[in-house]
């Protein structure tokens, strides 16, 4: 009896293992940037580290960008995983010069072989201006470190992304950039924004001060929509609520701004979606 | 109560022998029908009879027309098609309105396309009407039952082609109604085709004013075939098809382009006296329904639009009764059904994007239910009944679209599964030969619409809000008290029924304040939800008196009360309101006069933004003659109906829109 049971689940057992591993086989990792942009490559001089700039979309924009940064060893051509990367954008007008609000990434680890981080161009690319971004590099794996400076040309989307205003309590000047919805669709939608708060023109720290209400409306019919969320603040100036849209077509996203019990914003900023 | 009015429609010789055979039930049923007679069970109302002999005298009369003389009936009308029919208030959801057994759901998310539409008079058989406690044997409901039944191929008259043929003309619309009716027989295969066509133009209402908008076309075509298996046995064939155009809803904001049903059934027919089971019948059946609506002939609209909506069922069911032993009988009733809807809008504005939103986002209701009903007859002046149905709902949404957009008012819905119960018991006895009552209580529930659960900011411009589905609402359920008095002497029987209702969980719109309109120019939103019990009560007495041969008078009054729970009246109620006929028939000549009377409803709902609704009082005369022509069977009417141009709407009449005014009508049958 035990033969038979044997002689009968063992095969099977072999040839289940056999499956199993011919398909892990053939299951070669997808490519991480699979979708992605690639929007500019360059070596970090000291680190001894290529590195490559992806974007989701297919052109740098005004407002929120995120950046995907993949890392090679120079001479191996390995990937490398463990690194610290820092930002620092640059508006070079030739007479002055200013930067730009960024979330550094968040970890030491990449994540699926990248390093997620963010830019906050707030303004286009113009005649006399043009945007850089220096990134210092420390490769963990080879423990050194060196910088990299990349030219970004920036152009305004169909759609603003970013909106600037005066608050009305501080004076202090807040930048407010729409991440999602990026992929708009008739039912829930999630809603994110960042806002960060110019401290100088080299220091746009993120803020969370605010308290954001959101008013969705259709202009061409005049209507808004039920069972929205306004965002709040979740951490690093980024603040994410729910958006609903009832039907496809071009909607406005109204955002006022609090400061406490006192106005931040005396007009109401908006930004537009079309889907 | 179970109460059938049976209406006969004879359009040929050969029909017309059908038709004598269903009157000799319906004389039958003055006295309890003894269980052994094994013919339909229940009570039969026959002062209902005479409103046949008024069809009868209008050969080009709509099913609503017949319909709305039927004491129990009333119509909500939002234009001259489409007319919508209501049972002692109750409508839509909370009644069925079947044909032949079917089930057959509207692909209009504004019930412009009840089932009532799609079945000619030419087709029709009879129209059984079941009010409350003996309503929900084919379908859970609180308010009833219209069963259409089609007229089937007959075998009378074999090898032989009969039939019928109709034309006429009305003034008021300057319509033009052509109907024919064919049948066949040979050997054990009989064959039935008809068809109907309608032109119609904008009606001119009482005092001359041409109603925009009031316009339709229609064709509408049938095919049966019946085959004779054995002497208790046949199969049947059916296919029905209706086409509308250019259709207008002078009460509503949107029209229809185009709208189309095609309907096909199978089925397998038994009656063996001598068996216990005796008479049974099982059905499978589909239907399709497209529905094209737009407002792109309207003027000063701010912005065009498109709302085509889609419905598909199958089904089956099997019925039959069960002979138990002499005084007692089972009815029982097993059925399945699936609905598919689905209905979008959208919008054009010039220069920005279609916008685009489902209003009936895809969704599928199952049914499975089964009913059944106890006859027992202690003696011959005794009849007791006890019914009782149970019905399984699984409702959802069938694509991610659909769950996406209704997520924004439920975060999570996935699907809902509903347990219907239906009970009733009935008792009726009769006291001498003259008097016969009958009282009966029940408890009853039904399912909310695919409106009511998901619809997305429909219109309803009768109000003038946009409604909300609430995909989480309550079945309505009812406690239902009825009770009928027959008085019958030689020329004369006069009845009277009164019933008593209380809805609990009872769907209405909610004001939604916080939520903006969608609708440019709307009131605000409202959403679905159950208001605590609402009660509705009412009356219909008939009087039927044939003083000579000749001479038939009948005169029905039909009264109903609806409050809710805060003793505010519900809205569309209908008033007091009565039609007397008096019809003399001499030898091939026959006259009819008609009445039409109704009081003043003031008793009105604010909430619905309704207002009061002025009395009238109508007149319509009729003249019939009947010869034969190279031995074919003509028969030319005359008539004119609301003589008095009055102009008038009724209580249930969407945005007041005035009724047709005077309308002079000819009309010529030939039968073959
Ligand atoms: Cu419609």
């Amino acid at each position: 009896m035990k033969k038979i049971i044997l002689s009968i689940f063992l095969p099977a057992l072999l040839f289940i293992l056999v499956i199993s591993s011919c398909k892990k086989e053939e299951n070669v990792e997808p490519d991480p940037t699979l979708g992605l942009t690639k929007q500019a490559e360059g070596y970090a001089v000291g680190a001894a580290t290529k590195v490559v700039v992806y974007t989701k979309e297919a052109l740098v924009y005004t407002g929120y960008n995120k950046f995907y940064i993949a890392l090679y060893d120079s001479v191996t051509g390995k990937r490398v995983d463990e690194a610290h990367i820092h930002l620092m954008p640059m508006m070079n007008m030739g007479a002055m010069q200013h930067s730009a609000p960024y979330d550094n990434p968040i970890s030491e680890n990449a994540a699926n072989h990248l390093f997620p981080c963010s830019v906050v161009f707030i303004m286009p690319s113009m005649g006399g201006g043009s945007w850089t971004v220096n990134l210092n590099v420390h490769n963990h794996v080879s423990d050194k470190e060196g910088e990299l400076t990349i030219p970004f040309t920036v152009v305004d989307p169909a759609k603003s992304k970013m909106k600037s205003f005066t608050a009305a309590h501080d004076g202090g000047k807040y930048f407010i950039s729409l991440i999602e919805p990026s992929a708009p669709k008739v039912g829930i939608n999630d809603m994110e924004i960042a806002i960060y708060k110019r401290a100088t023109m080299m220091s746009f720290p993120a803020d969370s001060s605010l308290l954001v209400t959101l008013t969705p409306e259709m202009p061409t019919m005049g209507h808004g929509s039920p069972n929205n969320v306004n965002p709040a603040h979740t951490g690093n100036g980024h603040y994410k609520g729910k958006v609903n849209f009832t039907m496809t077509g071009l909607w406005k996203l109204n955002l006022d701004y609090m400061a406490g019990t006192a106005v931040a914003d005396t007009t109401t900023q908006f930004f537009e979606v079309q889907f | 109560m179970k109460k059938w009015l049976s209406f006969l429609l004879c359009t040929s010789v050969c029909f017309n022998t059908l038709a004598q055979k269903n009157i000799s039930i319906t004389t039958d049923s003055l006295h309890i029908i003894e269980l052994n007679e094994l013919t339909v069970s229940g009570i039969i109302k026959t002062p209902q009879q005479h409103l046949v002999n008024f069809f009868k005298s209008n050969n080009a009369a709509t099913l609503e027309d017949i319909l709305s003389r039927l004491p129990e009936i009333s119509i909500l009308r939002r234009g001259a098609y489409g007319m919508e029919p209501s049972i002692r208030y109750y409508s839509d959801g909370q009644i069925n309105v079947l044909l032949d057994g079917m089930q057959i759901h509207g692909a209009c998310t504004d019930k412009m396309d009840p089932a009532t539409i799609y079945i000619e008079p030419i087709n029709l058989q009879n129209l059984q009407v079941q009010t409350g406690n003996s309503g929900f044997a084919n379908g859970s409901a609180i308010g009833g039952t219209v069963n259409m039944k089609m007229i089937e191929p007959q075998f009378d008259c074999h090898n032989k082609i009969t039939g019928a043929f109709n034309s006429g003309y009305q003034t008021a619309a300057k319509s033009v109604y052509e109907s024919v009716r064919l049948n066949y027989a040979l050997g054990n295969w009989a064959f039935a085709v008809s068809g109907t066509y309608r032109n119609s133009k904008n009606y001119k209402s009482g005092g001359g004013e041409i109603i925009p908008f009031s316009q339709y076309k229609k064709v509408n075509y049938s095919i049966s075939a019946k085959f004779q298996y054995n002497k208790s046995t046949y199969f049947k064939a059916d296919f029905l098809a209706d086409d509308g155009w250019n259709i207008g809803y002078p009460a509503l904001p949107m029209d229809v382009g185009y709208a189309t049903a095609k309907i096909a059934s199978l089925s397998m027919h038994n009656e063996n006296f001598r068996k216990r089971l005796y008479k049974w019948q099982a059905k499978i059946y589909a239907n399709s329904i497209e529905h094209f609506m737009d407002d792109t002939k309207r003027p000063f609209v701010p912005m065009h639009m498109d709302m085509p909506g889609f419905s598909k069922t199958v089904g089956a069911f099997a019925d039959g009764e069960l002979k138990l032993n002499a005084k007692q009988k089972l009815l029982f009733r097993a059925d399945g059904a699936s609905t598919f809807l689905t209905a979008s809008m959208t919008m054009y504005q010039a220069g920005q994007p279609n916008m685009y939103m489902l209003t009936w986002p895809d969704n599928r209701k199952n049914k499975y239910g089964f009913s059944a009903s106890w006859l027992l007859q202690p003696d011959s002046t005794m009849q007791i009944k006890l019914s009782g149905r149970t019905d399984m709902v699984l409702s959802n949404l069938t694509t991610s679209e659909a769950k996406n957009q209704i997520s924004i008012l439920t975060s999570t819905f996935n699907g809902r599964a509903d347990f219907l119960k239906n009970i009733s018991a009935q008792i009726s006895k009769k006291i001498g030969q003259k008097i016969k009552l009958t009282s009966s209580i029940g408890y009853v529930q039904r399912m909310p619409t695919a409106t009511e659960m998901f619809g997305f900011y429909l219109f309803n411009s009768s109000d003038g809000f946009d409604y909300l589905g609430n995909p989480s609402i309550k079945p309505e359920k009812a406690l239902l008290v009825e009770a009928s008095v027959i008085y019958n002497v030689k020329k004369c029987r006069i009845q009277w029924s009164g019933y008593y209702n209380r809805v609990t969980n009872f769907i209405a719109g909610k004001i939604e304040p916080s939520l903006s309109t969608m609708t440019i120019g709307a009131n605000g939103v409202k959403s679905f939800s159950n208001i605590p019990f609402t009660s509705i009560a009412g009356a219909e007495f008939s009087v039927y008196i044939k003083p000579q041969n000749a001479a038939d008078i009948v005169s029905t009054v039909k009264y109903t009360w609806a409050k809710d729970n805060n003793n505010n009246p519900l809205p569309f109620v209908a008033p007091l309101k009565n039609i007397t006929s008096v019809k003399y028939q001499l030898k091939k000549i026959s006259v009819q006069v008609e009445t039409e009377a109704a009081l003043k409803q003031s008793k009105i709902s604010k909430q619905y933004g309704e207002d009061a609704t002025p009395g009238y009082f109508l007149i319509h005369t009729r003249f019939g003659y009947i010869t034969t022509i190279y031995k074919k069977e003509v028969e030319l009417q005359i008539g004119a109906e609301n003589v008095l141009d009055k102009k008038y709407h009724e209580h249930l009449d969407w945005g007041n829109l005035a009724r047709p005014g005077r309308n002079f009508y000819i009309q010529l049958k030939i039968a073959f």
